[in-house]
């Protein structure tokens, strides 16, 4: 931000802290967004900004939704790829979750291309692609300290990367022995213990993983409770919280003596933390305006998608002091960038919406966290949302600059970047595929041949497939026929469960079907790209989804059995039909490379 | 094979995009029914009572959906601010609906779920209640499977198991209905402890086709480490002939009718087997997520809550 702009800002603030003083009774409560948007003097109408906003990795849908805080408002949807998980703000990874961001861009991962894609926040497009190695699997990613690198998780290998953000090169280390499930991870703190470590939940091993930034490798392994999910490290830097989805516990680790120093049961099958933060004055930390040193935090928020609830945690205490319920089933969490609000990413919203078609919809609920509030603790909104709530990430909205009455004519800059270039890409929909659904098939599970077409009957249910290992041959025209086979969401039950299948990184775009029950769903493609290729399910059905997974191995005759070691893994990276080529900025594995 | 009290079909699996063949449905149906080399009661649930359970399964779940009952847990109380939730269709208040959570409104119940109400006041045998699977659960103080632990390998089960083999390992899970040859009843003492630990162990690693049974039954090898396995066969073994509990006692204190088989493959002696050796050969041949080097192969990572196996030896802490 341009420091006259900065100057601007801060003595508007100012004076809009000095009027609320005035207008503040004692019962009134202002939640702390109203400081940062002010009306234009003289304006006499109340448009309909939204102080905040969340960017929202739509899953399966592939794309990004920009919701209104807390109007909840959809405003648009920005097309990335297959399937989108973890929102990523640029600029600084001081703070909580939502970063300590310049507004400039977000980094979202696709988890069914193995790519991650870099948004313009200015243009609200899709600009860069950043192909990750194959094989890898990329599950989740974060920003380091100070923007430079994104390290993420190689779910479907047991690896981890560090990918330099400015030039898409990529290292891959190995975290074996096999089976290893890197998940969720986070990025220490600067200026804190935590600095220069990268923490990594492993629901294989049912470890944090410590890796040193530089040289990118893995220090140690942290035993905590039963398949970890969620890892973050808090504002302060001083320790890790984590989500033990089994044990249904929170272990936090001492950042300083690397070891656990507390677990405590909090609900029910907990997925996902979150946290409020601080700046160094107590306030409400505002990016841009607040300096990001020195932020703090006082609650956590985790998700329990077994109970129906989210849970409170007193950072300090590191005990748990209070329990919302939601509506249903919450996977993701997320916290306005004010603190005012949590957002409960609910996966499930069994018999509360009109339906719309064979795939019900889930929804985002968003209730208030303000405990002077007269409504703390209760649903404020409820919406239904197309694709999935994957994670959101919230942002205030003046970092996102109006360049729509012609504003760009002179700061270019901003809007476009120093290069003065921003790329709008467009992923290419389902190519090579075609899709469709039929009555529910009772053909017995397995691959067949069939008038010269492989047909492969797979069963869906939590959690799992039948069969969990699937083999063709190059050039092999496939027909996928697949059947989701619950009652209901495992033992959650959800009558409404609808899973997925899709085989990740070049045959994302022609799997990604949806299993809502009843129907079989087929898709039809050739195999034509060796190797071996994670299968997930990309609609979030339990606790245990993750753990959902099969193999889809392609294999080259000439080349023997496809494994992790043999496969066309460069030319998979190329992504046929998602992108023209020239358009995607290819990761190349360098090792060893200085910060 | 070197042992024929031991000895277990493996099939060779399936390599280079061949089409797997099964066998003929008659023999597969002979050898279902078959245990220790002999013609045995074949342990399934009948259609009838498959169909049964599905249904009552999926009543419960529609309830959910209707508005006739809560979530899992009882909850979702109507909120009048959001119209959020479920409520009585003759438009009676409930307790608790609404101003939930609100230390304004002046609740006086409801306004938390279920569990945290269990957590505040404690049951009787609550110590082995699974919040996870939100019932009751056995729990064992010792192992009939040296260096195997009953109460890990429930957790496993729970996770990939009862949707097929049912919650109490009945064979009567709600995906049961669905599957051709029906799943397995694991309960049935007469069957199951006539197969060998191997037997055990093979089948959960490499899936029914890896010894010529059904299709159906997946291969999880990829995903659980060897003693994860080891651990679901020690809490089968430990589960023969158990009853659907009627009460807590019941769950505290699970009589199983197995014996150990003399000379049986063991998490402590697998390493000396040679017919260990060979299962695992066979099963790790096909197993995705190996690339031949440093990950390959059966690997055991200590942590998070894993214990070794020399540590659980006869006796297993008790819990989950």
């Amino acid at each position: 931000m341009k420091s006259k702009h900065m100057i601007y800002i801060v003595g508007l603030l100012s004076a809009a802290f000095a009027m609320l003083n005035v207008a503040n009774a004692a019962d009134e409560i202002v939640p702390p967004w109203q400081h940062a948007v002010q009306p234009a003097e003289g304006a006499k109408d109340s448009p309909l900004h939204d102080p905040m906003l969340l960017y929202n990795a739509g899953g399966l849908d592939g794309r990004v939704a920009v919701i209104g805080i807390p109007s909840f408002r959809t405003y648009r949807h920005i097309p990335v790829g297959v399937d989108l998980h973890e929102p990523v703000y640029g600029g600084l990874a001081h703070g909580n979750v939502n970063g300590t961001p310049d507004g400039k861009f977000l980094y979202v991962n696709d988890k069914g291309a193995n790519t991650i894609g870099e948004i313009n926040l200015q243009t609200g497009m899709l600009q860069r692609l950043i192909a990750m190695p194959f094989p890898y699997g990329i599950h989740h990613i974060a920003l380091s300290p100070y923007g430079k690198y994104l390290y993420s998780t190689g779910e479907y290998t047991g690896k981890m990367a560090k990918t330099e953000i400015s030039t898409g090169k990529t290292q891959v280390i190995d975290w074996g022995p096999s089976p290893s499930a890197p998940d969720y991870l986070d990025v220490g703190k600067a200026n804190s213990p935590s600095e220069g470590f990268i923490y990594s939940g492993n629901y294989y091993h049912s470890t944090v993983g410590v890796f040193s930034a530089n040289p990118f490798k893995l220090v140690k392994e942290i035993p905590v409770g039963k398949n970890p999910h969620g890892t973050n490290v808090i504002p302060e830097g001083t320790k890790v919280i984590v989500a033990d989805k089994l044990s249904a516990t929170m272990s936090v680790i001492d950042t300083k003596k690397m070891a656990v120093m507390k677990v405590f049961p909090t609900c029910a099958g907990p997925l996902h933390n979150v946290m409020d933060v601080y700046n160094k004055d107590g306030g409400a930390y505002r990016a841009g305006i607040d300096s990001p040193d020195g932020l703090t935090s006082k609650y956590a928020y985790q998700s329990c998608f077994v109970a129906d609830a989210n849970v409170k945690i007193d950072l300090k205490k590191l005990e748990v002091v209070d329990e919302i319920p939601t509506h249903y089933r919450t996977g993701h969490i997320a916290i306005s960038a004010d603190n005012s609000y949590v957002m409960a990413l609910n996966k499930f919203s069994t018999g509360l919406f009109s339906p719309t078609g064979v795939v019900y919809p889930v929804n985002h609920e968003l209730w208030d966290a303000r405990e002077d509030s007269p409504t703390y603790g209760k649903t404020l909104k409820i919406m239904p949302v197309d694709g999935e709530p994957h994670n959101a990430k919230s942002i205030m909205s003046y970092l996102v600059k109006d360049w729509t009455m012609g504003q760009a004519t002179n700061d270019n800059v901003g809007l476009l970047g120093a290069g003065g270039k921003a790329m709008q890409l467009e992923p290419a929909h389902k190519a090579k595929v075609v899709q469709y659904f039929i009555p529910k098939e009772h053909e017995k599970p397995g691959v067949r041949e069939v008038n010269g077409v492989k047909e492969i009957h797979v069963k869906a249910f939590s959690y799992g497939y039948i069969p969990r290992q699937i083999r063709v041959n190059k050039g092999d025209k496939v027909r996928l026929f697949v059947t989701n086979i619950d009652r209901a969401a495992g033992i959650t039950k959800n009558p409404d469960v609808t899973m997925g299948f899709t085989i990740y990184g070049a045959y994302g775009l022609r799997t990604n079907v949806d299993l809502p029950r009843g129907i079989t769903a087929v898709s039809e493609f050739t195999a034509d790209i060796a190797g071996e290729y994670e299968v997930f399910c990309q609609h979030f059905c339990g606790p245990l989804h993750l753990e959902m997974r099969a193999t889809f191995f392609v294999d080259d005759p000439a080349k023997g059995a496809s494994t992790l070691a043999v496969g066309e893994y460069e030319e998979a990276q190329q992504l046929p039909g998602l992108l023209e080529e020239g358009l995607l900025t290819i990761a190349e594995r360098v090792q060893g490379f200085k910060d | 094979m070197k042992n024929n009290k031991l000895k277990i079909c493996l099939a060779a699996m399936a390599g280079l995009g061949v089409v797997m063949m099964a066998s003929t449905p008659a023999v597969a149906a002979a050898k279902r029914c078959t245990a220790g080399g002999v013609k045995v009661e074949c342990p399934t649930q009948s259609d009838a009572d498959l169909k049964k359970a599905a249904d009552a399964y999926e009543a419960e779940a529609n309830n959910m959906a209707e508005g006739k009952s809560g979530s899992t847990y009882g909850i979702s109380v109507f909120d009048y601010l959001t119209g959020v939730g479920k409520r009585a269709a003759d438009g009676s208040a409930t307790a608790g609906e609404s101003g939930y959570n609100s230390k304004h409104a002046g609740d006086t119940g409801g306004r938390h779920t279920e569990l945290w109400d269990r957590a505040a006041n404690p049951a009787k045998g609550e110590a082995v209640y699974n919040q996870w699977t939100n019932n009751w659960s056995p729990s064992f103080k010792e192992t009939l499977v040296q260096g195997a632990d009953p109460n890990e390998g429930k957790q496993w089960y729970y996770t990939y198991c009862i949707a097929c083999h049912g919650w109490t390992l009945q064979g009567n899970g709600p995906a049961a209905v669905e599957l051709d040859p029906r799943p397995r009843t694991l309960t049935k003492g007469s069957y199951m402890n006539k197969k060998t630990n191997l037997e055990l162990f093979t089948v959960i690693k490499g899936g029914g086709l890896a010894v010529d049974l059904s299709a159906s039954m997946p291969d999880w090898g990829n995903i659980m480490q060897d003693q994860d396995i080891w651990n679901v066969v020690a809490w089968i073994r430990a589960m023969q002939d158990v009853k659907p509990p009627k009460s807590v006692d019941d769950y505290l204190a699970p009589k199983s009718t197995f014996k150990p088989i003399a000379g049986d493959v063991n998490p402590l002696n697998a390493g000396k087997s040679d017919d260990f050796a060979d299962a695992q050969e066979l099963l790790e041949a096909s197993v995705s997520g190996r690339d031949g080097g440093a990950l390959s192969g059966g690997g055991y990572v200590e942590g998070g809550l894993r214990k070794k196996p020399a540590d659980v030896a006869d006796k297993v802490s008790k819990g989950y």
